[in-house]
């Protein structure tokens, strides 16, 4: 088991964005992670990789305890994350996007060799003629892509991908299935990955958890799911 | 590194060497003042321009470079230079631990405590007549034993080389890299593992101290330390200085602080309306140019091209 949540619960004010959330994800898998809207994915995404605190529960990773850790120390430790809503950073070129990822991980790296690393992801992600072109210039989708390589720079082992399909067409998602797949095959990187596109999940995932409302409705292979009447129930309503 | 930018500096550098031959006492005086603010606004720059961090703390680590200096010199006959050394020193300590204390808590927090800090400091000063002088100031030794206006200008000069040399490594390291991520977004920087509160504290240790070090060398120019180089007048010149020549960019702050000090010059025969103009152009500036003189100059020069 890769990464673990022990009831995990979160409180903003007077919503109760988790309830004592158990979950666990096992090294090597494709794990989804979906659920109706304000069911708390991002929330749970966000205590994950130490951009939020949780109010209470704890998180573990390769069986040591990241509770609490700060953002950065938990991608040191081997968490990478893309954003719901993309956050690149915008008056940088797309290489240097990707190499401040790399020379954080790589601090005693020469910058030369870091950086024929980064145009070499760039490439992997179709963005190999944009990589002197500041990121505010790239389309939405770009940015996704970006945002990817950002993450796969600073080499994790567990790549949370929040919504990485939104705005694709039925011909590119089939691609970014592929593409997600072969992170996992190629490079050993497990993946926890929230997504709404549920044909995608259901074909490339291992492992489904439901959330809704804050709770773990179930986790399962993506066929169960399917079929769970609680699951159908929370998404149409009674 | 394009080839247009390789001989920029080492002309800038020759004109600058050239620049107070043949010109009178004042003149010169004019341009060592302008030298010291180049230091004030290139290292503030560091702080507000590439971190984020509003520090208004910053006249006061001068203060506390020059009055360290000082006093080591004028009570215990310390060697100038040797006092320089100590007044940067002191000041990088009291920036890494006004750092470690503010920084944590970021944003207007910071601004509020370095006000504080340089309020309270001021306040030490004036008071602790036995030992700074109080308002009528300390007289310190100068650098040279020959008072020459010349020989302070290229003293100056060369460090101000220093400090723009050493900002320009920073920029344009890993660690410029990661400041610039933390300006364009906080939550992603430190989702890719940036390390933001060192960050800070580095920078803020390291604009602190190249305070102090400028401030050092303005009390030994100048002969007498006041309160005034630890003051908000000298931190609000130094906020326009840099606002006015443009925030967040290498050459800005570098123009704004000659531009500035100079136009101060000009137009002193208005008294205590000089202020005034700064405050109108600062804020004309925010408004209509927020890149500073340096962002104009460059719209202007990518215009025609088109």
């Amino acid at each position: 088991m890769l990464l673990e949540g022990r009831k995990i619960s979160k409180r903003f004010g007077g919503v109760q964005a988790l309830s004592e959330v158990d979950f666990h994800v096992e090294e090597g898998s494709i794990t989804g992670l979906i659920g109706p809207n304000g069911a708390g994915k991002t929330t749970l995404f966000s205590i994950v990789a130490g951009a939020l605190k949780p109010t209470s529960g704890r998180t573990f990773f390769e069986g040591r305890e990241i509770t609490g850790l700060p953002a950065d120390q938990i991608c040191r430790r081997g968490i990478a994350r893309t954003f719901q809503i993309v956050r690149p950073f915008a008056s940088m070129s797309c290489l240097e996007n990707v190499l401040v990822a790399a020379v954080n991980r790589h601090p005693e790296r020469p910058r030369a060799a870091l950086e024929a690393a980064a145009r070499d992801l760039l490439g992997q992600v179709g963005l190999a003629d944009f990589a002197d072109q500041e990121a505010r210039h790239l389309n939405v989708i770009q940015k996704k892509r970006l945002e990817l390589a950002r993450a796969l720079a600073t080499e994790p082992r567990l790549l949370l991908l929040d919504e990485v399909l939104g705005g694709l067409n039925t011909q590119e998602i089939q691609e970014a299935v592929e593409d997600i797949r072969a992170l996992r095959d190629r490079r050993g990187i497990t993946i926890l990955w929230i997504e709404h596109v549920m044909g995608a999940i259901m074909q490339a995932a291992d492992r489904v958890i439901v959330l809704d409302q804050g709770r773990v409705l179930t986790a399962a292979p993506p066929r169960e799911v399917v079929s769970d009447p609680r699951v159908i129930q929370a998404y149409l309503g009674e | 590194m394009t080839t247009s930018v390789k001989w920029i500096w080492p002309a800038v550098l020759v004109g600058m060497c050239l620049l107070p031959l043949g010109v009178g006492i004042y003149p010169q005086h004019v341009l060592i003042v302008s030298l010291f603010y180049v230091m004030m606004a290139a290292s503030w720059n560091l702080l507000a321009g590439y971190t984020g961090q509003v520090s208004f703390g910053h006249a006061a680590m001068a203060g506390i470079g020059a009055y360290t200096s000082g006093i080591l010199a004028a009570k215990a006959g310390l060697n100038p230079w040797i006092g320089i050394a100590a007044g940067t020193l002191f000041a990088a300590l009291l920036g890494l631990g006004l750092g470690a204390l503010c920084l944590k808590m970021g944003g207007i927090y910071l601004s509020l405590t370095t006000l504080a800090f340089s309020q309270i400091l001021h306040i030490i000063i004036v008071n602790e007549y036995e030992v700074t002088r109080g308002t009528m100031g300390l007289q310190v030794p100068g650098l040279i034993p020959e008072y020459s206006k010349l020989a302070y200008y290229y003293i100056l000069l060369a460090a101000t080389v220093l400090v723009l040399f050493i900002l320009y490594r920073m920029i344009h390291s890993n660690l410029g890299l990661n400041f610039r991520a933390v300006q364009n977004d906080e939550t992603a920087a430190r989702a890719v593992g940036v390390r933001v509160l060192h960050l800070r504290v580095l920078a803020f240790t390291a604009a602190s101290a190249m305070a102090g070090f400028a401030g050092g060398l303005y009390g030994h120019y100048l002969l007498l330390v006041t309160p005034e180089i630890p003051s908000l007048d000298l931190q609000f010149y130094v906020l326009a200085m840099t606002v006015i020549g443009g925030m967040g960019s290498f050459v800005g702050p570098i123009l704004g602080a000659f531009a500035i000090n100079i136009l101060a010059e000009k137009i002193r025969d208005y008294g205590e309306y000089h202020v005034l103009v700064f405050g109108l152009v600062a804020l004309a500036t925010a408004r209509f140019a927020p890149e500073g003189l340096i962002g104009v100059w460059r719209s202007l020069r990518r215009r025609p091209a088109r």
